[in-house]
């Protein structure tokens, strides 16, 4: 019994000694305090839920994980940030980060260290075009947001309106910086490839005081699809001002925002009802299309005790559960070793709560990440492409738009 | 009928610029401080009315009872303990209103995490047309607000006591001072109204827009546009330049390019600013006052 008693006691010290010295330190880089910082902070909580949950389990290649948050709201805090957290934290791997320009830099200091940039949340599609060798993208990018938005418009909305591609027209609407342009030219670009017309392609600034010259202009153009890229503050006040000028489009198609609760104060369920956004992934999507979505949100729930701010936690977590996935078939969580691991990675689409499967292209940009899209019904988010994706009993509401 | 449309578009805009310019152009004519957080002061009337509603469920239509007092006061306060100590330097003035708009900004950041409010108004959204003419209230408000509010400061610069002692001090603030006028609670009092002025804008602009934090910043440069276009100091230039950049951008925008919009109106801007630097209603000379004498 005394001789059970040290041993277990031996066991004990031993295990507590391992975990000081070999905890696995990921480095978050994500904006966690300005303006940015609500998004950077869901984005940490996906990861977070993600480590707590491997914890349970006893950890990765048997060490505990940790994550330490890197504060970054532009360019030159990521590159500071990364600095730190390896000089002062000894971090062993990075996960980032959904401004794609502190993405950017944060990857080209971690790589200076050698150590892995795992990104999961910015889509400028230029970061995997760089091909560094300690940069590996999980989530999806700015092209399929637009390969995302045509098909859904294509595949669901022109049936909807009881139409031919080639019979559809389209007004593009972005705001005026590289995210919303870039976005804007891809989709002009396939649009034009399956026989859609494109009435115009206008571009505005977010932080513009009024919108009105924008919403006539389109008004006139008189397309059946208004799609929208932009932020909040100007998909907002655009939805508004079309309401104020009596612009009733037939279909409404957001890109990338318009599905949260800010767009749902200011506009109210009756006018958004039957609004399409494409965006992230959510977790109402079904258990076919994302294996364990649920059991993500009653997880999510239980830890922050509300509904998640918005979708981006679940590709977080998603993206956060694959690295971890990676460095264990690496055994290491070394640059050449995770990377090796990777490329050999072949998980089909509808693997991972976010309906996500893993297989990377040569330029380590994962080619079975998704957005989905979102229809406003009732004051609530419901998924309603890929048509898969949608939970039992989802079907379109007021498209053609009636009000 | 498109352009009918496009010159109530533009005037209602006009409103919207001349309401946020004519509480910057006040302190900027009479205590020649160029206000860099009259933005963010615009922004605290928005929150205002957010947290009226908030907290009392109150209309920002109503709420505006209580907010423009409320920004009255803190605009005294603002004088009294940050820009008063510095009249004797002009320029760190400046660096203070500079510091108090990243204080004012990072405050509200910090309290609301940045998330994106919406004020709801039961009236606001209505809208009313003739033929292809829309006209929404919460617009329509803005105008008739920023003509009411011309016409009682212009009455309350003429007719009052205290209204000649803020022109007197804009026209000479040495003369006025040896006239026995007290020319630091006459500033005190400008920055107030000024700040007042700017929580009026911000209450009745509340129900338009998306609120953030760093919101003010939308508004700054055009208002500065209007402030020298129209003239420093004058009730008459925030009004009429003010519907002068409303036009303007309206119709840039629609026969145009909405991207071309504010480079055009800052083309008008610098041709006022070469051919009549006073602009359109100041009075010759008052430009350069501020720099002639700070005593």
């Amino acid at each position: 019994m005394r001789g059970a008693m040290a041993a277990l006691c031996g066991i004990v010290l031993a295990a507590g000694a391992a975990s000081a010295q070999q905890t696995l330190r990921i480095g978050a880089i994500n904006p966690y305090s300005g303006p940015l910082a609500l998004y950077g902070d869901e984005v940490a909580r996906g990861y977070q839920l993600a480590v707590d949950e491997k914890n349970s389990r006893g950890g990765v290649l048997g060490r505990k994980v940790e994550l330490v948050r890197g504060d970054a709201a532009n360019p030159q805090q990521g590159i500071a940030a990364v600095d730190q957290l390896v000089t002062r934290d000894n971090v062993d791997v990075f996960i980032g980060t959904y401004i794609s320009a502190v993405s950017n830099a944060a990857s080209d200091a971690a790589l200076r260290h050698n150590k892995l940039y795992w990104d999961t949340n910015a889509v400028a599609a230029e970061l995997t075009e760089r091909k560094l060798p300690n940069f590996i993208r999980v989530g999806p990018n700015a092209s399929i947001f637009a390969d995302t938005s045509v098909r859904a418009m294509v595949e669901m909305i022109a049936p909807g309106l009881n139409k031919q591609p080639k019979d559809l027209s389209v007004w593009i609407e972005h705001e005026d910086s590289i995210y919303g342009k870039s976005i804007a030219d891809i989709q002009k670009k396939l649009l034009e490839g399956k026989g859609v017309k494109v009435l115009g392609q206008g571009a505005h600034n977010f932080r513009a005081a009024d919108l009105t010259d924008v919403v006539l202009r389109t008004k006139r153009a008189n397309p059946d699809v208004w799609l929208l890229t932009g932020y909040t503050p100007d998909g907002n006040l655009l939805l508004k001002t079309s309401r104020e000028q009596g612009f009733k489009p037939p279909v409404i198609l957001m890109v990338g925002t318009g599905d949260t609760p800010e767009t749902l104060e200011a506009l109210g369920p009756e006018f958004l009802e039957g609004v399409f956004v494409v965006s992230y992934p959510r977790p109402d999507i079904s258990e076919q299309f994302g294996p364990g979505a649920s059991a993500y949100l009653a997880a999510y729930r239980k830890a922050y005790n509300r509904d998640p701010i918005a979708p981006q936690s679940l590709t977080a977590y998603t993206g956060m559960r694959i690295l971890l996935e990676t460095i264990e078939a690496a055994g290491s969580t070394e640059v050449e070793k995770v990377r090796a691991a990777a490329a050999k990675m072949d998980k089909p689409l509808n693997s991972y709560p976010s309906g996500f499967g893993v297989k990377f292209d040569d330029k380590f940009q994962n080619t079975r990440a998704i957005f989905t899209v979102i229809q406003w019904q009732g004051g609530k988010q419901v998924t309603v492409f890929p048509p898969e994706a949608r939970g039992s009993g989802g079907s379109l509401k007021n498209t053609p738009r009636k009000q | 009928m498109d352009i009918l449309n496009i010159l109530v578009v533009g005037l209602l805009l006009g409103g919207i610029y001349g309401l946020v310019s004519i509480g910057l152009n006040l302190i900027f004519g009479v205590i020649r401080i160029v206000n860099f957080a009259h933005g963010e002061l615009v922004m605290l009337g928005m929150y205002g009315a957010y947290l009226a509603y908030a907290t009392l469920g109150l209309d920002p239509y109503i709420a505006v009872l209580l907010v423009v007092p409320a920004l009255f006061v803190v605009g005294i306060i603002v004088h009294r303990l940050v820009l008063q100590p510095l009249h004797a330097e002009s320029n760190m003035q400046i660096f203070a209103t500079f510091g108090l708009l990243i204080i004012l900004q990072n405050a509200v950041l910090a309290i609301t995490r940045g998330e994106g409010f919406s004020v709801p108004s039961k009236v606001a959204g209505f809208t009313f047309g003739v033929g292809d003419i829309r006209v929404t209230v919460s617009r329509l408000v803005i105008f008739l607000a920023l003509t009411a509010t011309a016409i009682a400061l212009h009455l309350f610069l003429k007719r009052t006591l205290i209204g000649k002692s803020i022109r007197a001090v804009t026209q000479d603030r040495q003369a006025a001072r040896l006239m026995g006028i007290n020319v630091e609670r006459t500033f005190t009092i400008t920055f107030g109204i000024g700040s007042a002025l700017a929580g009026l804008a911000g209450v009745l602009l509340s129900p338009i827009y998306t609120l953030s934090p760093g919101i003010g910043g939308n508004f700054i440069l055009a208002a500065f546009a209007v402030v020298v276009l129209g003239g420093l100091g004058s009730v008459a230039g925030a009004y009429f330049g003010g519907m002068i950049v409303g036009l303007v951008e309206a119709f840039a925008g629609f026969y145009i390019d909405p991207e071309l919009k504010q480079a055009i109106w800052f083309l008008i801007f610098l041709v006022v600013l070469i051919v009549r630097p006073t602009g359109l209603f100041g009075q010759v000379g008052a430009e350069e006052v501020g720099f002639r004498e700070q005593n």
